[in-house]
């Protein structure tokens, strides 16, 4: 009877070696969590992104006068640009630090199906990302709670604009980790992804804003620095779309785009793992 | 047992491995001879599944490596040298890939103690001489005591200590039935520890024989006539004379 009842419903006979010798899921995201907390440079990234979060926001908030506009939360993300670099380094490392290193040959041999390990470095990579930022947004609020006081900025969690920039920024943060984990895995080689990335989050948005209009502005709303739209208050996105001739994407909009950005990364990184050599 | 059944890897016009077939038979020692560029260590990373075939078909006990459920339960791989990011310690690196299968810290102290390296386990990979490297990789291959172990050229680099204790290992291993598939270029240490030797050249199979009936067949009566006599029109790359 049950095993007409596996036949049925196609549930695969779980085998023994399977549930308590073989790979798992759980026990790659354990074997990339091992890995990433082995080195130093990633220990380093995220200290560095707390420290600059936190620096860039106080040195920011030093030169905020009276009537500025802005907010206490547009304060604390105002760092941004910067700060990004962090969890794209992150990113970048997991993705394509491997290959550099010769050490795929190790991984890929242990889990020779090979997308169990990319989704491990996504979750493992989400994570940290995730911790990151969060912990970038309490050090940028501490940062600037004299500045804060002082020109009377609120930072009242409870107000509905306030915590959708807080929660945009830890969102951008992790997206753009995630971004850099799409590159490095698809490039394999760490300066290429990080080419790529400057290219895709600054350069072409920056070389086409020269030439505003409808199509390059369409062009702009669609490339993944559309993430940074996350972090803006109402007042930021209607200046933003004032000048715009693209479309409209709303408050967030911009972080589906970045999403979108991610998933197709991801995806092209999981076929070339798929089809190709692990070299 | 390793099969590997009219394997070939093409690289765009370029053929590394050309309709190579070839067992190791469990219970052996198997060397795996061949020129510089000959495809040795093409076809050992097709048989553990890290390049795609071209065509043909390589298994481990009947089954395509990429399909085994607890590969390092299965089979132990030592490819490359410096297969440890340098940033990671030993032990680091080992627990990682322990991970992947559930095997126990405790395991993972066992190969360090049996490859000799407790007294460097919480050094960083990148500070290892050759040596090192070396008995780290066999300590990754050793880890889930698989019945298959796959070795690319494990003694370069390692003190006549070190060549000594490899020997003596896989003799062993093989004694305990494994199947062990071996790379090197040493004819000498291959002829102390090979049952039988598999000689390829420009991809293909020049020879496949036990190293009593290779070497009895040759005027020298060494391996290593043997091996030269057999790949002397399959050497790739030649150094000139010295003049």
């Amino acid at each position: 009877m049950r095993a007409l009842v596996r036949v049925l419903v196609r549930v695969p006979v779980r085998r023994t070696v399977a549930g308590h010798a073989g790979v798992t899921v759980t026990r790659v995201v354990a074997s990339e969590w091992t890995k990433l907390a082995g080195l130093r440079a990633p220990v380093w990234v995220v200290v560095a992104t707390v420290a600059a979060a936190a620096a860039l926001a106080a040195v920011l908030g030093m030169f905020l006068r009276p009537g500025d506009g802005g907010s206490g939360a547009t304060l604390v993300v105002s760092g941004h640009l910067l700060v990004q670099l962090g969890p794209l380094v992150l990113g970048v490392l997991v993705g394509a630090g491997e290959y550099g290193a010769g050490t795929a040959t190790t991984t890929f041999t242990a889990v020779p199906r090979r997308l169990p390990v990319l989704a491990a470095q996504v979750a493992v990579t989400a994570v940290v990302a995730l911790g990151t930022a969060a912990a970038a947004v309490a050090a940028a609020a501490w940062a600037t709670a004299g500045v804060r006081a002082g020109s009377g900025l609120a930072l009242d969690l409870g107000d509905g604009e306030t915590a959708r920039v807080l929660a945009g920024y830890v969102l951008s943060l992790t997206g753009v980790a995630l971004l850099g984990l799409g590159l490095g895995a698809l490039l394999r080689r760490p300066a290429a992804a990080f080419g790529a990335a400057a290219l895709l989050l600054v350069v072409v948005d920056h070389l086409l804003a020269t030439n505003p209009g409808r199509v390059t502005d369409t062009v702009r709303a669609l490339l993944p620095g559309a993430g940074s739209r996350l972090l803006l208050d109402d007042a930021g996105l209607a200046s933003l779309d004032a000048a715009s001739l693209g479309p409209d994407l709303g408050p967030w909009g911009g972080g589906v785009v970045l999403g979108l950005w991610v998933a197709g990364l991801l995806a092209a990184a999981a076929l070339r793992l798929r089809r190709g050599d692990v070299v | 047992m390793i099969s590997v059944t009219a394997l070939t890897k093409r690289y765009g016009p370029t053929t590394a491995v050309d309709g190579l077939t070839f067992t190791a038979p469990s219970g052996a020692v198997t060397g795996f001879l061949g020129p510089n560029g000959a495809g040795k260590s093409t076809t050992m990373r097709m048989i553990v599944g890290l390049e795609r075939p071209t065509s043909g078909t390589a298994t481990v006990d009947g089954r395509p490596y990429a399909e085994l459920a607890a590969p390092l339960r299965t089979v132990g791989v030592m490819l490359d040298v410096r297969s440890a990011h340098p940033g990671r310690t030993a032990f680091r690196h080992l627990l990682a890939q322990a991970r992947t299968h559930g095997i126990p810290r405790s395991r993972v102290d066992e190969v360090i103690a049996l490859t000799g390296l407790e007294a460097v386990a919480h050094r960083r990979a990148g500070t290892f001489s050759l040596g090192m490297g070396q008995r780290l990789g066999i300590a990754g291959a050793l880890l889930g005591d698989p019945g298959t172990l796959i070795l690319d050229e494990p003694v370069n680099g390692l003190d006549p200590d070190g060549v000594l204790w490899v020997r003596d290992l896989v003799r062993r291993l093989a004694a305990e039935g494994r199947t062990v598939l071996l790379s090197s270029h040493l004819m000498h240490e291959l002829a102390l520890c090979a049952d039988r030797v598999v000689v390829i050249g420009q991809g293909r199979l020049l020879a496949d024989a036990t190293v009593p009936e290779l070497v009895d067949g040759t005027e020298g009566g060494s391996l290593e006539e043997a091996y030269l006599q057999l790949t002397a029109g399959a050497v790739q790359y030649r150094g000139g004379d010295v003049r």
